[in-house]
């Protein structure tokens, strides 16, 4: 088991209002290379913090404390070299809006991604786009290269966000609530998606998520956060059926999934 | 009696060229103290058909009858006295009020503007309501941004029985609340519903928390109804294709439980 990234007593503090407001307390965490790990919290607990810590993409008015080990396969030789956002790691958010260019056509925004990491000619670069739409299961990739991003739906952006994600063939991708703003169908789907697409590149994942059940579904480990602390890590099934943590109790007894006892009472109704 | 029956609606959208019909001739009537639940994809017609009820927007065929009135028909000092008895709360509470007003001006508005209380009276009635809804008055000085999602929605819903509605609709109402805090919002809801026999419309995309609340089931495709019937019997075998494909689609927990 290697890591891929190794973080040691990562503390994170932003400064708001003169106040200072600690997003992260000492995390010790090993991102072992090829998994398919799961970070859940409630809402506040520091996951997207963490994401970003990880990423380098911390806004200049926090502090960051402890540190951050890289070993990635393209420099072996200094192991702690900094990873590149966007060619070693691919993040694809919540809100694809976000991540897209509204003024820029589909095609153009992942050609961009390959032209700029992977020394590609603009040519081969759209082509490398057309292949990646296909990949990302886009019904008419050749129209979507054409098309903005406005004239797409939610779950087709989301599609396009992560095939620029993945565009310039990053070690670690990481989804942050990508699937929070999605129906349970386009969910299934893009949870789907994105399951095959880290495992046919060899990617290792990083699912940020508040639906313990979804991480349940994608992940092999699960960390659990709650106020920046990291309450509690462990193999999926372990945190689902053997949590040790009474806080990670109350998330599973939380989850209203479609066995759940009803919560009506319908003694109450006389209709 | 039912409460609402809403016959044939339909609303269609023109997005440039294309006719949309959001709501394609729906019907359905709910009973009072029940919940019927709308549940279906994105762009299915939820909050289209939401919105109808409300007579936020007009239909372009159809009846909407409330508490045994013509409701498309009524207006003026008629419809606003009838609204006082539909209520909504939608899924950001902040969206909904200025951010900056303080949770009693928030209680205050509904009291004021439909006469509910006298001035002297209304602190009392706020102090009520909050306690109705699991907060505690000191919460009513603080503003809307200054308390967190789960306090918020419990206002919009305290806001929401101020006038003593029959009906209230809850489009995706607790769609972004942490789990444990929605947790609680649903037992408030039932709750309330217990106590003053309120009707909801419930709108999800949430199978479990629909099975979980409502009594009844629409499962919209495409601004039509896919399916309906009893929530339990609709979700545990599932008859449409769009039916079995949003209950296959639920992410399922598979507890070992001890
Ligand atoms: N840019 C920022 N400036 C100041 N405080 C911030 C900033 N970003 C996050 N925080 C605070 O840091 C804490 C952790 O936030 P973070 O966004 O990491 O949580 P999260 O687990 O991703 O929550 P959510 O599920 O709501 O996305 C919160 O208290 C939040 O208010
Ligand atoms: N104001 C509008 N103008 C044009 N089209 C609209 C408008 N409102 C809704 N629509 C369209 O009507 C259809 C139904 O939309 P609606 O918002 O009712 O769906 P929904 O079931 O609530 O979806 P969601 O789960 O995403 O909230 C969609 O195709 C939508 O794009
Ligand atoms: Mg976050
Ligand atoms: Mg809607």
């Amino acid at each position: 088991m290697t890591a891929l990234a190794s973080i040691r007593d990562l503390t994170v503090t932003y400064r708001r209002d003169g106040n200072e407001v600690a997003a992260l307390k000492t995390i010790n965490l090993d991102i072992v290379a090829g998994e398919r790990l799961a970070i859940i919290g409630e809402s506040g607990s520091g996951k997207s913090t963490l994401a970003l810590a990880i990423a380098g993409l911390m806004p200049r008015s926090s502090r960051i404390e402890g540190r951050v080990d890289w070993l990635l396969p393209s420099s072996p030789s200094s192991g702690a070299k900094a990873p590149l956002g966007g060619r070693d790691i691919g993040f694809v958010f919540q809100d694809p809006s976000a991540s897209l260019d509204p003024v820029m056509t589909v095609g153009k925004q992942i050609a961009e991604v390959a032209y700029t990491h992977l020394g590609l000619t603009w040519p081969q670069a759209y082509a490398k786009a057309k292949s990646l739409l296909e990949r990302v299961r886009l019904p008419d990739p050749d129209s979507a290269l054409q098309a903005f991003p406005h004239q797409l739906s939610g779950g087709q952006k989301q599609r396009i966000a992560i095939a620029a994600a993945i565009a310039a063939g990053p070690k670690l991708l990481i989804a942050d609530e990508a699937t929070s703003a999605l129906d349970t169908i386009l969910q299934a789907e893009i949870v789907a998606l994105i399951r095959r697409l880290v495992a046919e590149d060899g990617m290792t994942l990083l699912f940020i998520s508040h639906d313990i059940a979804l991480a349940a579904e994608l992940a092999e480990r699960i960390a659990v956060f709650r106020h920046g602390e990291l309450l509690e890590l462990g193999m999926t099934a372990q945190i689902v059926g053997a949590p040790t943590q009474a806080y990670t109790r109350t998330l599973l007894d939380a989850h209203i999934g479609l066995d759940a006892a009803p919560l009506l009472n319908r003694a109450g109704l006389d209709a | 009696m039912s409460l609402l029956t809403v016959s044939n609606l339909t609303k269609s959208y023109r997005c440039g060229s294309k006719t949309i019909a959001a709501v394609d001739d729906v019907s359905f009537h709910i009973d009072p103290g029940e919940t019927l639940a709308l549940a279906g994809p994105s762009g299915s017609g939820k909050s289209t058909i939401a919105r109808l009820v409300l007579r936020l927007i007009e239909p372009d065929a159809g009846r909407i009858e409330f508490e045994g009135n013509d409701f498309l028909a009524l207006s003026g000092a008629a419809l606003r006295a009838r609204r006082t008895r539909l209520q909504m709360v939608f899924q950001d509470p902040l969206a909904a009020f200025n951010p900056r007003a303080t949770v009693a001006r928030v209680l205050d508005d509904p009291l004021r503007i439909h006469g509910i209380a006298a001035r002297a009276e209304r602190p009392r009635r706020i102090a009520a309501l909050l306690e109705r809804v699991g907060l505690t008055a000191d919460v009513a000085p603080r503003a809307i941004h200054e308390i967190s999602g789960g306090q918020r929605q419990r206002v919009a819903i305290a806001r929401a029985i101020a006038t003593k509605p029959s009906l209230i609709v809850l489009d995706e109402a607790v769609s972004a609340l942490d789990v444990s805090v929605r947790g609680q919002i649903l037992e408030l809801l039932l709750d309330l519903q217990r106590q003053e026999r309120i009707a909801y419309v419930f709108i999800s995309h949430d199978l479990g928390v629909v099975r979980a609340i409502a009594h009844r089931v629409v499962l919209l495709e495409g601004g039509q109804i896919a399916e309906s019937g009893d929530a339990r019997t609709v979700i545990d075998a599932p008859q449409s294709a769009i039916g079995k494909a949003l209950v296959a689609a639920a992410p399922r927990l598979n507890r070992i439980r001890p």
